[in-house]
């Protein structure tokens, strides 16, 4: 066994908040999230991982036809995602991206102004409604919106672009702050 | 210009989310002959109007679409996704 022990540190932890009275910016706890894949032929699965799910501390964030995230603010301890993703077996596998992906809060009045500098997606709340997701382009770099609130959306990004996107969002929200 | 793709699965996306594979033919049968997977892998008939090509909605939902366009004006008759339903028309 090596003797260096891999020390985890939040990637966007250095980065300045960006805030104003129209828009927020924030990096959003590296807790857990959990990349549930269905198998094949498996319909009415959302049940099912609400069930599993914990539901005061995790969401259930669709994501593509048969793919889920299951979003947490805290780190789910080893002999639980374990049993969870026991539980998912055979319906689904479970896949830990609790270090893979990371998560960020944009919110406020500006929010939706702002994101639609750089996604294609439809950011009105007739079509993209509180609780909704979508995985599209935020400029170059691929990323999961959920729209958590009226004016708040929670965005999932691979954590190698995280820096990236965040430095993105930044310039893209600058003249509302 | 199929700048709005209409994925099934995400609604109308712009088509930089895309990556596009082209021609969408049937695929011929393992033993077929050499001829015939030469045809498949190799020829295509460029037609001018309405063909069907595979689309990788890449930064999205990441499945395979049969994207129906017209090579001309570039309209979309129809966007499905690749494992549901019909045959495909062009024949190999
Ligand atoms: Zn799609």
């Amino acid at each position: 066994m090596s003797e260096f022990r891999p020390i985890l540190r939040p990637v966007l932890g250095t980065k300045q908040t960006v805030s104003s009275a129209t828009l927020k910016l924030s990096p959003l706890p590296e807790g857990t999230i959990i990349h549930v894949l269905a198998r094949p032929g498996e319909e009415d699965i959302v049940p099912f991982l609400g069930s599993l799910a914990k539901a005061a501390q995790h969401a259930v964030r669709p994501v593509s036809p048969g793919h889920w995230f299951i979003v947490g603010e805290e780190p789910m301890p080893h002999q639980e995602v374990k049993s969870l993703f026991a539980a998912l077996e055979p319906r689904a596998t479970g896949v830990d991206q609790s270090h893979g992906r990371v998560r960020i809060r944009i919110e406020g009045k500006m929010a939706s102004r702002a994101l639609s500098k750089g996604t294609g997606l439809d950011l009105d709340p007739s079509a993209f409604p509180v609780g909704q997701s979508a995985v599209t382009l935020i400029g170059h770099i691929a990323a999961h919106i959920t729209r958590v609130g009226s004016e708040a959306f929670e965005i999932i990004v691979l954590r190698g672009f995280a820096e990236t996107l965040w430095d993105d969002l930044a310039r893209m929200s600058l003249e509302f702050c | 210009m199929a700048s709005l793709v209409p994925c099934p699965n995400c609604g109308r996306r712009p088509k930089e989310e895309f990556t596009i594979k082209g021609a969408a033919l049937s695929r011929p049968a393992p033993g077929a002959d050499a001829a015939d997977w030469f045809n498949y892998v190799y020829l295509r008939d460029n037609p001018r109007g309405t063909y069907e090509e595979y689309w990788h909605h890449t930064s999205g939902c990441r499945r395979w679409l049969v994207l129906t366009r017209h090579t001309l004006t570039h309209e979309v008759a129809a966007c499905r996704d690749a494992a549901d339903g019909s045959q495909l028309e062009g024949g190999a």
